[in-house]
């Protein structure tokens, strides 16, 4: 038996390459997810303990949900005068003060133009001194001191900055200062993850990032042999209300856990595609057994009459699918390797940059792709055993057992699976599910059970589908053309199959395409009836906050009409914390148009507020009631709702409104995310008056290139611009779907035409030319190609268009379908056919006549 | 009955002649001499049985004649075209213009029906063809009411019928056949041959075929025996009895 099977598979080596090639696409790219998520785990953890290594303890405002998403992380928040009193204890042997601003000071290249990373943020650090207790290594010159930066190498490559060299600085109050570049850093040992930062001794960066007086953490070192857990004891007492002290392994603990956070959300979704892209080759190895079986069920059969028995013929199938499995674990493990290396280059060309480190593969990661690849395998390899040993061994003999399915079993079975798919996919659409989580994996699901369902089906149509496609291409390309059309409509079963994995993978891009056009769209109109202002100051990409101080000179200009700030900030009603928005309510409304719904705004004032008309009703709160809202400072505060609005998408889904002087009062350092500033008479944005006040706001920016000036339609081009950047790194990921979906069509092209190498023969015998063949196989592929791209495009279209009418309209309120991107998927879809019929037309081709008139 | 081996020929009125013909399979101790120096003719308009035991070389004599086969010494031509010296489109077209072939069995491609595959040929080339001559080929061999169905739907002996249309329906200088009526019972194939011989006869088409019954080669003009790779006897128009006399007496 045994030496059956190990015959079985040499005889096979060919064709068990290709089932082999669909389980390692499959499981590299999980294990490739597990990898590279967990080498950068392991690097990030390094990295915390290099930096906090030579701090036993650290002094740091106590964290609060209220401060956290902004100001508490990004700006210096508590006065430094307790650092000389700390550095005074006889158990401290250092207290050092420090700075960590994100996005207020940047470098200016030789074109006046700010060097800043494609994603990460840019720091302004304060340099403690010795690098012991710095986070940082000096890695070329000196510290800096007085009116002189370090920088990371990465800025300094892409800036083309040179030690000793002057370097134009744009600091926080909108001026450029010259600063010599006195040394080159590095972030711990691994590299900054492609952020950059700019360190300055501690009071020239509290005066660059305009927070004199403030810092946001003194990292302390004891003295003699103290423990970390003992100066906390110590200067625990000393400590003002807010403030905290804290020994190195908490720090060094939250850390690592900040980081596994995000490492575990990146990771996740790279294992989300992963799997999806897992699910695609599921199909491709189902084909592949069913076919390699289907074609030796002659052999099986034989094997069954001198005396087999079913279950030894299904031992058989099942024991070559585990042997298949565990080396395409072993080579998907390694491939892995590949596949993360990839990623990493990927995301290395956004801009991110990933910490050096060696690739690291755990335990868990091995145990788990084992179990996937065998399970993989041996399910896909499951069904065809079954019907193989089914077969009568007399009919397997005489008609190699094909037997088709009647149609109304495959409706049967295809509802069974399709029918609860829709459902499941329906009530996660609808919110059924509660948590975000259940309905994710509703939405998985579902969206498996209905690709498996339509995959069955598709068994029903694809032989008319096929051949109506192949319809065209016969009436262009005559006899080869009639070859092409009825060989890919003569197996519906085979075309079905083949087509799936296509057909998923792109009715998931194009379920993404429609769902990003829709986002854009709506948008876009939101932003275009929201925007009441001529020209849009912010800080791109992101949008980061800046200082205000811009606002002053631009209402000086005579061709400025109004001019409104607006800012982000939190408080908490309650104990529960609110993102809330504020703008400078007399200016505000000629600014942004969020929809009056009853009030006033210009009457807000620092004792009022605007509130979203539907948080008021579910709140129970109306016109004239009060608030009360505690803010980062510890203050509570009560406002009278002046004004209710109906349009919550404009100010960033925000249901709180506040005038910008509140906001100031309560958050350590005032800043703006946006300031919008309306033109005396700047109706046309073409016309010279216009260009004229813009650049006057221009000159005004000048001193801060960070900061953009744009009119209306370039602010929300640039909004879709990073819209459209996110779709495609999706649909980049994606992709990966329709490289093992490629691989699906080769595969099935090269056992179809191996099972026709008699008829190939025959073709060639009766005058067929190498190119005629040729073109009959890639034309036959197109066929098959195009029957998935077309049914993963009206799958993409559904599925969009679904989940975009499940979106409440306040977010979405209707659906964008881009037809133009939809098409040239299909003609992808239809190209991926040409050139996946290379390798078996070549090989077709390649035939000897007569030999393959002799083959069984 | 003649027992000389024939002499090189160079026919005025040949459809395809072999010179020299040699095939050796494999080399040194191993090498299996398929053919050894054959000379043969086919005249135009004339039916030629070809004859011998298992393994002396018929069919590897029709593949190389028709262009499916090379050999590894000598020539053969159809018309005055030496098949060698062609390359593979040559050869293609050649197969596809001036030859036809007739296999033992699975002749036709399964997902055309009988006329497509009769049409085949022609249809490859990008050729016009006559449909009343297409048409007439069809109901000779009596298939007219059968042209829509596929090869699957056709009984052995249909396909066969099928398989010696679409040969002839091209109207090529020679027609080859490998036991073309060698999986038929003996009625269906006394069909299929009167067929061949009348296309001989009336169309003045060629025909060269391989067997192994005596009856199936009294149809012919003429039979040639084959034995280990040489031409060794030539037979006009054989009769069964003729045959088998022919037959013992090389065995012996
Ligand atoms: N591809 C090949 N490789 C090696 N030897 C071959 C090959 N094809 C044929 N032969 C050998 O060449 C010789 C002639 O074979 P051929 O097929 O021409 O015989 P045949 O007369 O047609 O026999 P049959 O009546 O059995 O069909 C035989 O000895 C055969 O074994
Ligand atoms: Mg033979």
């Amino acid at each position: 038996m045994l030496k059956l099977i190990v015959r079985g598979i040499v005889a096979n080596l060919g064709r068990l390459i290709l089932t082999l090639i669909a389980v390692v696409l499959g499981v590299s790219a999980v294990s490739g997810s597990f990898i590279l998520a967990d080498s950068l785990r392991s690097v990030f953890n390094q990295i915390s303990e290099d930096a906090l290594a030579g701090i036993d303890a650290q002094v740091r405002p106590i964290p609060s949900d209220i401060a956290s998403a902004f100001g508490g992380g990004g700006l210096p928040t508590f006065d430094e005068s307790i650092v000389d009193e700390l550095e005074a204890l006889p158990e401290v042997d250092r207290a050092a003060g420090q700075v960590s601003a994100i996005e207020r000071v940047y470098t200016v290249d030789a074109e006046g133009e700010i060097v800043r990373p494609a994603g990460p943020p840019v720091f302004a650090n304060s340099w403690s001194g010795d690098s012991e207790v710095s986070a940082f290594t000096l890695v070329d010159g000196t510290p800096p001191s007085g009116q002189q930066i370090a920088i990371d190498q990465g800025q300094a490559q892409k800036g083309g900055f040179s030690i000793g060299e002057m370097v134009d600085v744009s600091l926080a109050n909108g001026t450029i200062e010259q600063f010599e570049l006195s040394g080159l850093i590095d972030f711990g040992e691994g590299g900054t993850g492609g952020a950059y930062f700019i360190l300055m001794d501690l009071p020239t960066i509290q005066r660059a990032t305009e927070t004199t007086g403030l810092i946001n953490s003194i990292d302390l070192a004891a003295a003699g042999d103290l423990s970390g857990d003992d100066l906390v004891d110590t200067v625990s007492p000393l400590l003002p209300d807010g403030l905290e002290a804290v020994p190195q392994d908490v720090l060094i603990e939250e850390n690592q856990e900040s980081f596994g956070q995000v490492i575990d959300i990146f990771g996740n979704i790279l294992l989300g595609f992963a799997f999806v892209i897992l699910f695609v080759s599921i199909f491709i190895i189902y084909n592949t057994f069913a076919i390699l079986v289907g074609q030796r069920t002659r052999q099986l059969g034989l094997l069954r009459s001198i005396g087999a028995s079913a279950n030894q013929i299904r031992f058989m199938v099942l024991i070559e699918a585990v042997l298949i499995g565990l080396l395409a674990s072993l080579i998907g493990l390694l491939g892995g390797i590949g596949v993360a290396s990839l990623l990493k280059w990927v995301f290395s060309q956004g801009g991110n940059q990933f910490p050096e480190g060696p690739l690291e593969i755990q335990p868990r990661t091995i145990a788990v792709v084992f179990a996937v690849g065998l399970f993989v395998t041996v399910a896909s390899a499951l069904i065809p055993a079954f019907r193989a040993a089914k077969v009568a061994p007399l009919e397997a003999v005489r008609d190699g057992g094909r037997k088709e399915r009647s149609a109304s079993f495959r409706v049967v079975t295809g509802s069974i699976v399709l029918v609860p798919g829709l459902i499941l996919f329906g009530l996660a659409l609808a919110g059924s599910f509660e948590s975000t989580r259940n309905t994710f994996v509703g939405l998985g699901v579902g969206g498996a059970l209905i690709f498996i369902g339509v995959s069955m089906l598709s068994a029903l149509f694809a032989g008319v589908v096929a051949s109506g496609l192949g319809l065209p291409v016969q009436s262009i390309k005559g006899i080869t053309g009639r070859l092409a059309r009825d060989n890919a409509s003569r197996n519906p079963q085979r075309t079905s199959a083949t087509a799936t994995a296509l057909m998923i993978g792109l009715a998931l891009i194009t379920g993404v395409a429609i769902l990003t056009a829709s986002v854009i769209r709506n948008f876009d109109e939101i932003l275009e009836d929201a925007i009441g202002s001529d020209l849009v100051l912010y800080q791109p990409p992101q949008g980061q906050p800046f200082s205000p101080a811009l606002i002053e000179p631009l209402k000086a200009l005579d061709e400025v009409e109004t001019v409104s700030g607006y800012a982000a900030f939190r408080g908490a009603i309650d104990d529960d914390v609110f993102d809330l928005r504020a703008w400078d309510s007399d200016t505000g409304a000629s600014v942004i148009n969020m929809g009056l719904t009853d009030g006033t705004l210009e009457s807000l004032g620092t004792d009022g507020i605007a509130v979203f008309d539907e948080t008021a009703t579910e709140r129970g709160l109306s016109l004239g009631d009060s608030v009360t809202f505690e803010f980062e400072d510890g203050a509570f505060e009560d406002f009278e709702i002046r004004a209710l609005y109906d349009n919550s998408q404009v100010v960033d889904g925000v249901s709180w409104l506040f005038d910008r002087a509140v906001a100031s009062e309560h958050v350590a350092t005032d800043t703006v995310l946006w300031i919008g500033v309306s033109l005396v008479g700047g109706d046309d944005p073409e016309s010279a008056a216009f260009a004229d006040a813009q650049a006057k706001v221009e000159a005004i920016v000048k001193d801060q290139p960070q900061i953009e000036v744009q009119n209306n339609s370039e602010f929300r081009q640039a909004q879709i611009d990073q819209l459209n950047q996110i779709q495609i790194l999706i649909i980049g990921l994606l992709a990966m779907c329709i490289v093992v979906a490629f691989f699906g069509i080769v595969n099935t092209m090269v056992l179809s035409i191996l099972e026709r190498t008699r008829e190939i023969g025959l073709l060639r015998a009766v005058g067929t030319t190498r190119s005629q063949l040729r073109t009959a196989i890639r034309w036959e592929a197109v066929i098959v190609s195009l029957f998935g791209s077309l049914l993963g495009v009206i799958m993409g279209i559904g599925l969009g268009w679904a989940t975009v009418t499940a979106i409440p309209d306040s977010f979405l309120s209707f659906v964008a379908i881009p037809w133009g991107q939809i098409a040239i998927y299909l003609v992808i879809g239809a190209l991926i056919g040409v050139v996946a019929a290379l390798f078996p037309g070549a090989r077709a081709a390649r035939l000897n006549v007569l030999d393959a008139i002799a083959h069984e | 009955m003649t027992t000389v081996p024939p002499a090189p020929v160079v026919m005025d009125n040949a459809a395809a002649y072999a010179v020299n013909a040699s095939k050796v399979y494999g080399a040194g101790d191993t090498a299996v001499h398929a053919l050894r120096d054959v000379n043969v003719g086919f005249e135009r308009g004339r039916f030629t049985a070809i004859m011998g035991p298992s393994g002396s070389g018929k069919s590897t004599l029709m593949h190389c004649m028709a262009g499916l086969d090379r050999l590894t010494g000598g020539e053969t031509y159809i018309g005055d075209t030496a098949v060698s010296t062609l390359n593979d489109k040559q050869l293609t077209e050649l197969r596809r213009e001036k030859v036809g072939f007739i296999f033992q069995a699975f002749n036709l491609i399964p997902t055309l029906n009988a006329r497509e595959n009769i049409t085949l040929p022609m249809d490859l080339g990008g050729r016009d063809y006559d449909n009343a001559w297409v048409d007439e080929v069809i109901s000779t061999v009596g298939l007219a009411d059968r042209v829509t169905h596929r090869p699957n739907e056709l009984s052995g002996g249909q396909q066969q019928r099928v398989a010696v249309a679409r040969a002839l329906a091209s109207r090529p200088a020679i027609v080859f056949g490998d036991e073309p009526t060698g999986n038929l019972d003996s009625r269906t194939s006394a069909d299929i041959l009167s067929f061949m011989r009348q296309a001989v006869d009336d169309l003045g088409q060629t025909i060269v075929m391989v067997t192994h019954d005596a009856v199936s080669a009294s149809y012919a003009h003429r039979a040639l025996f084959l034995a280990d790779g040489r031409m060794v006897q030539e037979l006009a128009d054989p009769t069964p009895d003729k045959v088998y006399d022919t037959i013992l007496n090389l065995e012996s």
